[in-house]
C-alpha cells in the first residue's frame, strides 16, 4: 500500500446543536481502492460524504486528498482538486437535457470567460459533447442525448449521475447509494461498469445498503455508527463482526432503499 | 427509442398554445384594421413599438426571477437612470465636445452608469445576504433592499436634477413611411435591437458554458456550486444582463418619446411587471409575448376607451389571464425555481 491514501479522513468531528453525528471518524481509503461506506440509518454516512465534499464544515480533525487538506476549500473547488460525487436523492437538473446534465460535468474545466461564453457545440470540434457521449454510452445508457432528464426512468436518472460525476476528471469518485431503486440487472451492470472505471486507476468511495452490491464490488468497507466508526477492514468480514452485528440489530440483510428526505 | 419519441412530443406540445394564442390574437387585430383602417393599424404599429419596450424591460425582470428567484426592484429605476444621465451630460454639457453625436454618446454612458448601478446592487443586495445569510434567494430581504435602491436612486436623481420631466433632443427625425404608415426611425431601432437582445440571450443561455451554469444555478444553487459553478461569479453576470437590459430599454425609450424624467421608469416598470406575469414568470419567450401583447393592449384601449382606460384595461386583462392560467401564457406550473 502507498505511504498516501487517496483519502484520509483524520479525527473529523462534526456537531449539529447538541448532536453529535460524526464523533471523532478516522479512516484512509487507500489509492485505487473500491470501499464502501455502510451502516444503518442515521449512521451518519451521508453526513460523513457531505463533510468530505465540502457542503458543511467540519467542527474538528482533518480531511485531505491525495496528500493535499482540502477541509478549508470551498465545494465548489474540491471538484477541481479531483473529488466528485453523486447524491443519495438524485440531483441532475430536470428541465436540462441529458447531455446538457452530463457536460456539467465537465464545467469545473471552463475557467476562462470566452470558455464560459464559447458556444459549447464548437469548441475543439465537439470534443466535450463527444467525450460525454462516449461516457453516456460505456455506461450503457442508451437514450437519446436530447432528451429532456425529468420524463426518464428511475435507474437512468442515477446512472446518468453517476456518469456527471465522472465527467469532471475526479481522482476520487463517492457514490451515495447507486444502486437504490434499481433493479438486479441494472445493479450488476453498474457494479460491471464501476469496476471498469476503477481499473483505469479511480479510487472509489461508496455508500449503499445493497450488500450483495457491496461484497460484488468494494473489498473493503467502513462502518459507521450514531456518527462512530466501528469497523474498518475487507469487506469478507464484516457480517462476522459483532459490533457490526449489534448495530444492525441482528438483521443480516439490510434493507435495499432508504427514505431519500432523511436528515443528513 | 422512447427518449427519441419524448423529445419529438415536447416542443409540440409546447408550440401549440403559443401558436394558437397568437393566431386568435393576430385574427383579432385583423378584424380590428379591416373595421378601423389605418388609424387601428397606425395604432397596432405603436403598440408593437411601445411593446419592445416593455419587453426589453420584462426580460430584465424575469431573467432575475427565472435564475435567483428575485424579483428586483430597482429595474425600474435602472431604465430612468439612463434616460436621466444621459440628459443631464447633454443638457449639463460635459459631452459638447461630440458635437452632432453627443446624443448617442450621453446614452451610451448612461448604459454603463446603469450596469455599473446593477453590479452596486447585487453586491448590497444580494452578495451581501448571501455571504451573511447564507441563502439569499430565501428571503425576501433582497426584495425590500432593491425596493430601497429604487427609492434612493431615484431621489439622488432629482436632488442632482431636479423633478420635472425633461425633453431629450435627437438630431433627427427618421419616420418612414410604409403603405402608408407612420413607422418611427428609432422605433423600428429599437425592435431590432430588442430583438437582437432576445436573439444573444437565448443563444448564451441554450449553448454556452455561462448559460448552462446559470440554468443549474437557477435549479439548484447548492447542487450548482457542489459541481464546481462558481456561483458568487456567475450572479453578477445576471445583474449585468438586468442593467443591460433594462438601460438599452431606457435608451430606446428616451430616443422613441424624447421624455425624461426621475420618474420615467415606474410606468415602464409596472407595466413590465405585469407583462412578465402575462407571459409566465422566468419565461424568455413570456417576457416577448407579454410585453408585446401590453404595448398593443394600451394604445388600442387609449383609441377605444380614451387614456384613462389603460390601467384598468391592462391590469384587467392580466387578472383575466392569471385567473384562467395562473402560470401565465408560457410559464410551466412549478412558479419558484427551475424556469430558464
Amino acid at each position: 500500500m502507498p505511504a498516501e491514501p487517496m483519502l484520509r479522513v483524520s479525527h473529523v468531528v462534526k456537531r449539529f446543536g447538541g448532536l453529535t453525528v460524526a464523533d471523532d471518524v478516522s479512516f484512509d481509503v487507500p489509492r485505487g481502492a473500491k470501499m464502501a461506506l455502510i451502516g444503518p440509518n442515521g449512521a451518519g454516512k451521508t453526513t460523513m460524504f457531505n463533510l468530505i465534499s465540502g457542503v458543511y464544515p467540519i467542527d474538528g480533525g482533518e480531511i485531505s486528498l491525495d496528500g493535499q487538506v482540502i477541509d478549508a476549500l470551498p465545494a465548489r473547488k474540491r471538484i477541481g482538486v479531483g473529488l466528485s460525487r453523486s447524491f443519495q436523492n438524485i440531483r441532475l437538473m430536470p428541465h436540462l437535457t441529458v447531455i446538457e446534465n452530463v457536460m456539467l460535468g465537465q464545467h469545473v474545466q471552463a475557467t476562462s470567460l470566452a470558455s464560459l461564453l464559447a458556444p459549447v457545440g464548437w469548441q475543439r470540434g465537439g470534443r466535450w459533447r463527444r467525450m460525454a457521449e462516449e461516457r453516456l454510452r460505456q455506461a450503457g445508457i442508451d437514450v437519446d442525448p436530447d432528451s429532456a432528464v425529468s420524463g426518464l426512468p428511475y435507474g437512468v436518472r442515477k446512472k446518468i449521475e453517476v456518469v456527471r460525476a465522472l465527467m469532471s476528471g475526479p481522482r476520487l469518485l463517492m457514490l451515495d447509494e447507486p444502486a437504490a431503486g434499481l433493479n438486479p440487472r441494472e445493479t450488476a451492470e453498474l457494479s460491471a461498469f464501476l469496476k471498469g472505471i476503477a481499473e483505469d486507476g479511480l479510487t472509489l468511495l461508496v455508500v449503499e445498503h445493497d450488500m450483495s452490491f457491496v461484497h460484488d464490488l468494494c473489498e473493503q468497507t467502513v462502518v459507521l455508527n450514531f456518527g462512530r466508526l466501528i469497523y474498518d477492514g475487507p469487506t469478507k468480514g464484516v457480517q462476522d463482526d459483532e459490533a457490526v452485528r449489534e448495530a444492525y440489530l441482528g438483521t443480516r440483510r439490510v434493507a435495499t432503499a432508504e427514505g431519500a428526505g432523511r436528515a443528513a | 427509442m422512447s427518449g427519441t419519441a419524448a423529445t419529438l412530443k415536447k416542443p409540440q406540445a409546447a408550440l401549440s398554445r403559443p401558436v394558437l394564442i397568437g393566431a386568435a390574437i393576430v385574427a383579432a387585430l385583423a378584424v380590428a384594421v379591416a373595421i378601423g383602417g389605418k388609424v387601428i393599424a397606425q395604432q397596432i404599429v405603436s403598440g408593437l413599438m411601445l411593446g419592445a419596450i416593455y419587453m426589453t424591460v420584462a426580460m430584465a425582470f424575469t431573467l432575475t426571477i427565472g435564475v435567483l428567484n428575485f424579483l428586483n426592484f430597482t429595474i425600474p429605476t435602472l431604465f430612468m437612470l439612463t434616460g436621466m444621465v444621459a440628459w443631464g451630460l447633454v443638457h449639463r454639457g460635459f459631452l459638447s465636445f461630440a458635437g452632432g453625436w453627443a446624443w448617442l454618446l450621453a446614452l451610451v454612458i448612461g448604459v454603463a452608469v446603469t450596469v455599473v448601478a446593477s453590479l452596486i446592487v447585487e453586491r448590497f443586495t444580494f452578495r451581501y445576504l448571501k455571504t451573511k445569510h447564507g441563502d439569499a434567494t430565501e428571503h425576501a430581504i433582497p426584495l425590500v433592499s432593491s425596493l430601497g435602491f429604487l427609492l434612493i436612486f431615484e431621489h439622488l436623481v432629482l436632488i442632482a436634477m431636479g423633478s420635472e420631466a425633461q425633453r431629450f433632443q435627437i438630431p433627427f427625425k427618421a419616420d418612414i413611411h410604409f403603405f402608408g404608415l407612420v413607422l418611427g426611425g428609432a422605433q423600428l431601432l429599437s425592435l431590432a435591437l430588442a430583438v437582437a437582445i432576445v436573439a444573444v440571450l437565448t443563444y448564451v443561455l441554450k449553448h454556452t458554458r455561462m448559460g448552462r451554469a446559470l440554468r443549474t444555478i437557477a435549479e439548484s444553487p447548492d447542487t450548482a456550486s457542489l459541481l464546481g459553478v462558481d456561483v458568487t461569479r456567475i450572479v453578477p453576470v445576471v445583474f449585468v444582463l438586468t442593467g443591460l437590459l433594462a438601460g438599452v430599454a431606457g435608451a430606446l425609450f428616451t430616443i422613441n418619446y424624447g421624455d425624461v424624467s426621475p420618474f420615467m421608469g415606474d410606468h415602464v416598470g409596472t407595466k413590465a411587471i405585469a407583462a412578465m406575469v402575462l407571459g409566465g414568470l422566468g419565461s424568455i419567450w413570456g417576457a416577448i409575448a407579454g410585453g408585446l401583447l401590453v404595448g398593443l393592449t394600451e394604445t388600442l384601449s387609449i383609441h377605444y376607451f380614451g387614456g384613462d382606460s389603460v390601467q384598468m384595461v391592462v391590469w384587467g386583462l392580466l387578472l383575466a389571464v392569471i385567473i384562467l392560467r395562473p402560470q401565465g401564457l408560457f410559464g410551466t406550473a412549478s412558479i419558484g425555481k427551475g424556469k430558464m
